[in-house]
């Protein structure tokens, strides 16, 4: 393998930031209402320069109110889901880890469930509950899949796995004393979905993804000594009970703003990090910006079939990342192992 | 490709590769990213605020509020409306505003006609761009098939939606009334709702000595969902005189076999999902495991009404008349009777 050099890192992630330049166009194309590319560079163009006067109302209200912010969403759900997938499998040295096999999710989605029921209109609630949630799980889940001391494997799939229908189970409870306006919307929700953007501005949304995709960052050397083994890294000097506190934040972080603004959006985090490793190698100081941007091309596309396969219908995006998800999984697992 | 990397080589790696990655090159390349992030997130703020027709010049708007208590900007003259559910479709047409529904879902089947329109979507999940593509001047939405979600991204677009949330029957007349005010069909809207309410009211005269029969009202079958006591349903039930034997907070709850033997229902009341429904509805709920056992099955007491029951329009009416027919049969016998007597009488005058 080439040695990894910061310009590598540089181009590696201008041509990731270039495939999702793409892609955006592509989503911003698509959809029940038909634009041309011609007009939508139109409407960029003239958007950019500040001239409303000069864009027809419709295409203004269709890519600047409905198409961008979406892709925006999209955008930072996928790279929130990714980056903190990367991190579970770091934390938790364990290929399979991720927010929705550990349970992280559901925890995430348990709490902004709660905090939907008990305080619908205050401002960023839903986002710290689903946080609250998720690190609650994540410790719960690595705290059960201890044995003797030691993190094993098994038991710790094994603890994500019941935690996570634990508390779909208790999802579900609570579910029931919804009235049925709510019941429906959950149920969008819980499969993941994209339609309906948050309450939140997403200024503070993008913020604290760069806050905690960075702090991830700052870890990645000292994560690449960790995979090698916890007592190497501590006797090569690394801190490895900060670096985990660390990556254990910010993952459920991540975790808890994906879930609290788009649902249970599953496959991204467990998928992509594996693809970006089956490409680009296993290194995390370019693992993590590779998962990033990644996350963001996989959702970007699965959310612009969701919104297009059946319309005018829309289906949850979950549905799309799974579907598409599985295969390309499968595929390059194969390819791998031959 | 493993995970695990040969110690060795990895060793050597981060000796000599390690300080190129030097911090300040590390945080350049983070804030570089940063700032492509940051721009694109200070654009997204752009995006939000949208005029509402309001603030068009020269298009006068009527500020109402909503009965979920939202309060809607309506454009003066409404032209062109979305409908984003079946009932509300019915509504229209039977006020005879159908020349102004410019689109409504996939699921608008009655009248046929509405089948011709264009489509939005389902109601839980309909595309906002084919909405917006259709420049509505208002959009109506109900509580009881809509999401939360899909109004109120509507309403930051700027788009009039007028929210119906009818819990009882009288409130379903009240709401035909108010959106028909909104389109402009003051008396028309006036008008449905009196005749519909001089058909239910006539109905009370008829049976209000009866005792309420005890009902189960199945939704679905299988899984068994009925309904709760907050419905319109519920209330139209008692307007037939009947009474749901569930009692339930929830508004469509799932119960138990167990619970039906327990509550001895007089009735079994079935809704008619699709034509030639009635003679099969009674069939395969006797062909149920334990279901013939039931003494409301065995006495055949199972009633089938229209598709008109469930939907909160005016077709709920001819679905309460035709209930309380199958429900009080000898009323409506003595009634029948009596009428074609009066009738009698009525021609002997004339003559």
């Amino acid at each position: 393998m080439r040695p990894l050099t910061p310009k590598r890192v540089f181009w590696i992630c201008s041509v990731l930031v270039g495939v999702l330049f793409v892609m955006v166009v592509v989503s911003l194309r698509m959809g029940a209402y038909p634009i041309s590319v011609r007009d939508i560079v139109m409407t960029l163009f003239n958007g950019a320069l500040g001239r409303r006067d000069r864009i027809p109302s419709d295409f203004w209200l269709v890519v600047f109110g409905l198409r961008l912010p979406r892709i925006a969403l999209g955008i930072l759900v996928g790279a929130a889901l990714a980056t903190s997938g990367a991190g579970f499998q770091a934390l938790l040295r364990n290929p399979l880890a991720d927010p929705y096999v550990l349970g992280v999710a559901s925890g995430a989605a348990l709490g902004a469930m709660l905090s939907l029921m008990f305080a619908p209109q205050v401002p960023g609630a839903i986002q710290a509950a689903a946080f609250v949630g998720a690190a609650a799980t994540t410790g719960a889940v690595y705290f059960l899949g201890r044995r003797g001391g030691q993190l094993d494997s098994a038991t710790l799939l094994l603890a994500g796995i019941i935690s996570a229908s634990f508390l779909s189970a208790a999802i579900m409870f609570l579910g029931t004393t919804l009235s049925g306006r709510d019941q429906r919307g959950m149920a969008f929700w819980i499969m993941g979905d994209l339609s309906s953007p948050p309450s939140l501005n997403l200024h503070w949304l993008y913020l604290v993804l760069i806050v905690a995709v960075g702090s991830i960052y700052t870890t990645s050397s000292d994560l690449n000594l960790i995979l090698t083994g916890e007592q190497e890294a501590r006797h090569l000097g690394v801190n490895v009970s900060r670096v985990k506190l660390v990556v254990y934040i910010a993952a459920s972080l991540l975790t808890g703003l994906a879930v609290s603004v788009a649902g249970a959006i599953g496959y991204v985090g467990l998928i992509v990090p594996h693809v970006m490793r089956m490409i680009f190698g296993t290194d995390y100081r370019l693992l993590i910006p590779a998962s990033a941007i990644g996350g963001a091309i996989a959702i970007v596309f699965a959310d612009t079939l969701a919104r297009t396969v059946v319309a005018p219908t829309e289906l949850p995006v979950g549905a799309m990342t799974a579907l598409a998800g599985a295969p390309v999984f499968i595929y390059l697992m194969r390819r791998s192992v031959r | 490709m493993s995970l695990a990397i040969s110690r060795e080589a990895f060793l050597f790696w981060c000796d000599t590769e390690e300080r190129l990655f030097t911090p300040w090159r590390r945080l350049f390349t983070l804030g570089i990213a940063s700032a492509l992030l940051l721009s694109a997130a200070a654009q997204a703020s752009t995006w939000r605020g949208f005029p509402t027709q309001a603030m068009v010049p020269g298009t006068a708007t009527r500020v109402v509020t909503d009965e979920v208590g939202r309060t809607v900007s309506v454009p003066a003259e409404v032209r062109r409306v979305v409908t984003l559910a079946p009932n509300l479709t019915e509504i229209i047409y039977a006020l005879g505003l159908e020349d102004r529904l410019a689109g409504d879902t996939n699921y608008c089947d009655t009248p046929p006609a509405a089948k011709a329109k264009p489509h939005i979507g389902s109601p839980v999940s309909p595309s906002l761009e084919a909405i917006v593509a259709l420049h509505p001047d208002l959009v109506l939405a109900t509580t009881s098939i809509n999401r939360r979600q899909t109004v109120d991204a509507l309403a930051r677009l700027g788009i009039a939606v007028y929210t119906s949330d009818p819990r009882t029957v009288r409130g379903i007349l009240d709401s035909i009334a108010r959106m028909a005010d909104l389109m402009g069909a003051t008396a028309q809207g006036a008008a449905l709702a009196a005749q519909l309410q001089a058909r239910l009211d006539a109905l009370r005269a008829r049976i209000k000595d009866r005792p309420a029969v005890d009902v189960l009202f199945v939704v679905w079958e299988d899984p068994l969902v009925t309904i709760g006591q907050n419905t319109f349903i519920a209330d139209a039930l008692r307007w037939a005189g009947a009474r749901s034997v569930i009692e339930s907070k929830q508004n469509y709850p799932r119960v138990s076999f167990e619970e039906v033997v327990r509550l001895e229902p007089d009735y079994i009341v079935l809704t008619m999902d699709h034509e030639g429904a009635e003679e099969n509805a009674g069939a395969s709920l006797r062909a149920r495991p334990g279901w013939s056992q039931i003494r409301a099955v065995e006495q055949g007491h199972v009633a089938v009404v229209g598709s008109g029951m469930d939907r909160p329009s005016p077709g709920l009416i001819d679905g309460i008349e035709q209930l309380a027919r199958e429900l009080h049969p000898d009323v409506f016998a003595a009634t029948t009777a009596a009428m074609s007597s009066a009738a009698k009488e009525f021609s002997i005058c004339v003559r």
